[in-house]
């Protein structure tokens, strides 16, 4: 993958939040049960926000607080991917958007490793820790859900 | 003068049976308070004029009159006492974890002898049903009202209870052959006689509650068409559906869930096999995945099957959700504990039998900003455990099905019912809910109190007001 200036990555970063909105938003169309449907846009709504803070950036506004190294629970690591269907229950949904986000960290970790330019380095470094903020999000939400007793 | 009372610090201990010897059997683990053991323990009370105890007791039973009764040696009017508030108390004074309830705040525990009062309330009850006789309530005169109840677990034994005391029609429509939900297909016999259940389940269809068992609402018949015959439903169904924790090597046999478990040891009576006719496998090596009450029983009931057994927990001793009594009970049978430990896969043999589990040691990192301190994986930490059978006991959901025939039905995201704290009403006209399929798996007590919320606004519902 090849990237002109730092707006043509931000503009990458924004097409691919765009994709998981509809990723979701086609999702909870599908979904047999109205309150995992609800689950579905509200993953959506959040990638939009996403998308809302990138765009901000691309104003060249500041907004966007660089964050330290995001812990990992290594929850998305540990569990087996989820096949979407329309029977899902809120522990898929979890589990397909923690795997989802540990992708999204993953490309642009890659992304910062094979960038020459400095600043598209760091902004790559960036995109990839905020990506494993919101992986974060839902694996605290699943240590929270879904593992009380263990 | 008052005369001022000398503190009694010491905890009269239950008699129980010797861990070598329970280990090997079904039987109920402790024996219960003599008499004079149960007058003894009650005596310590102080009868502090502020009594926490009752604050924290989810029901608000009058504590200090109960305990003061017996140390007045006046069992009948302790009973009578508990009885106005837990209709369930042979049982409660078994499992409820009153550690964190009603003996956590009381007055002696800032000097570690804190009232036994679990065991006071547990003694009162087996003394009544020693007795021999009930004394039946008066049943009023039928409003004409006629109400359906889902599930016969305690949350919908309560409102049975309530409601037919108050001249009501009941039935309670149950998916299983037998009522009495988690406290027959999920705790075990040595840890609560399914004699017991059984006396109150008795005792609810004595009253003149109707049952039908094997009946699954929203496949036999759904709320809807139930509520075409039934002024109002309660629905109690609880949470019956497994957590796994969807990590390789799940699928292969000999890994259960724990309800598959328990239900096979409890509710088929496995362990009698040939008596009963649906064995259980003899398992050698038996790993529990989990930290609760859950976990403890089934870790307790392979043991007891002769099998070598093991909790393993992500989370340390201090953190084990399960009651402290059993956590102590498993540990003298001598259940081996695997704390800050998880599995990350299982793998079979030819056959396709779990042969090993792979498991990581875990630390407990920082606090969070929930001030959690979450368990992390120490990378390298890899090694394998040989097992021949596994049992998954880290949660339950409710079951999806009711949910999803009732139109409507306002669901969380876990697909639990949601209803009002206070009175248990749904999103629906006319139907109620409470227990574990409002709140996911919670405790007997809680379950108890959400029912008995749920009868009183059902019955000033159907006696004319809005039941809010
Ligand atoms: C192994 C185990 C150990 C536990 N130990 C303790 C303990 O020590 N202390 C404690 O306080 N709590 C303990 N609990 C939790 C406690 O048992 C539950 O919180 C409590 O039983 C919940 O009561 P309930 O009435 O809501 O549901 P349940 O007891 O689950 O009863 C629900 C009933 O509804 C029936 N049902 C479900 N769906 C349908 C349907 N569609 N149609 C008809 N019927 C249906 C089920 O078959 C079941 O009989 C334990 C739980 C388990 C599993
Ligand atoms: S707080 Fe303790 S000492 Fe006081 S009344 Fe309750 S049980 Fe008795």
């Amino acid at each position: 993958m090849q990237f002109e200036s730092l707006v043509a990555v931000l503009e990458f970063a924004v097409r691919k939040e765009e994709e998981a909105a509809e990723f979701y938003t086609d999702l909870a169309r599908s979904m047999v049960q109205p309150h995992i449907a609800r689950i579905f846009e509200e993953f959506a709504a959040e990638e939009m926000e996403h998308k809302r803070k990138i765009l901000i950036v691309m104003t060249g506004r500041p907004g966007w607080i660089p964050q330290a190294r995001i812990k990992d629970l290594h929850v998305a690591d540990i569990v087996e991917d989820v096949v979407p269907s329309s029977d899902m229950g809120y522990q898929q949904a979890l589990i397909l958007a923690m795997k989802a986000e540990k992708a999204a960290y993953l490309l642009y970790m890659e992304l910062s490793s094979a960038s020459e330019d400095d600043a598209m380095k760091d902004l790559f470094y960036l995109l990839a820790q905020e990506e494993a903020r919101h992986r974060l999000r839902f694996e605290v939400e699943y240590d929270e859900q879904f593992s009380g007793e263990n | 003068m008052t005369e001022k009372k000398v503190l009694d610090l010491i905890r009269r201990e239950m008699p129980k049976q010797p861990p070598e010897v329970r280990k090997f059997n079904f039987n109920e683990v402790a024996f219960g308070y003599s008499e004079e053991l149960a007058v003894e323990e009650a005596k310590r009370c102080i009868q502090c004029k502020k009594a926490h105890c009752v604050q924290n007791c989810p029901v608000e039973i009058d504590i200090p009159a109960f305990i003061q009764c017996v140390a007045d040696r006046n069992f009948a009017e302790g009973i009578r006492i508990i009885k106005q508030k837990n209709c369930l108390p042979a049982i409660c004074g078994r499992v409820c974890p009153q550690e964190d309830q009603c003996e956590k705040v009381c007055t002696l525990v800032k000097k570690e002898g804190q009232l036994a009062i679990g065991r006071i309330e547990r003694f009162l009850a087996d003394w009544e049903a020693r007795q021999g006789h009930v004394d039946m309530p008066e049943i009023p005169e039928w409003t004409g009202k006629k109400v359906a109840v889902i599930g016969g677990g305690p949350a919908g034994l309560t409102v049975a209870g309530d409601l037919i005391l108050r001249g009501h029609k009941v039935t309670i429509f149950e998916a299983l052959h037998k009522l009495g939900g988690v406290l027959v297909y999920g705790i075990p016999e040595f840890r609560l006689p399914k004699a017991i259940v059984n006396r109150e389940v008795d005792y609810l269809k004595s009253l003149g509650v109707e049952v039908y068992t094997d009946f699954v609402v929203g496949k036999t018949q759904t709320m809807d068409s139930l509520l075409e015959e039934y002024d109002a439903a309660f629905v109690g169904s609880g949470a019956g559906l497994p957590w796994f924790m969807e990590i390789p090597g799940e699928n292969l046999n000999g890994v259960y869930s724990a309800n598959e478990y328990l239900t096979r040891l409890n509710l088929m009576k496995g362990y009698l096999f040939p008596t009963y006719h649906t064995p259980i496998k003899a398992h050698k090596r038996v790993a529990v995945v989990g930290g609760g009450n859950v976990a403890m029983d089934c870790a307790r009931s392979a043991l007891r099957l002769g099998a070598e057994s093991r909790i393993v927990y992500r989370r340390s001793r201090e953190e084990l959700p399960a009651r402290m009594e059993e956590i102590e009970n498993a540990e003298e049978e001598g259940v081996i504990f695997d704390f800050l430990t998880l599995p990350l896969r299982y793998n079979g043999d030819a056959s396709g039998w779990v042969k090993e589990m792979i498991v990581q040691k875990m630390e407990l990192g920082e606090p969070d900003a929930s001030g959690r301190r979450r368990p992390v994986p120490i990378e390298g930490s890899e090694v394998a455990v040989p097992v021949d059978a596994v049992v998954c006991a880290i949660g339950n959901s409710p079951n999806p099905l009711i949910g999803s025939t009732t139109p409507g039905l306002l669901l969380g995201k876990k697909g639990n019912i949601e209803a009002d704290e206070e009175t248990g009403k749904t999103s629906r006209d006319k139907i109620w809910a409470g227990g574990d399929v409002v709140t996911g798996a919670a405790t007997v007590i809680l379950a108890m109190g959400a029912g008995r919320k749920a009868a009183n606004s059902i019955h000033e519902y159907l006696m004319g007001g809005d039941g809010e």
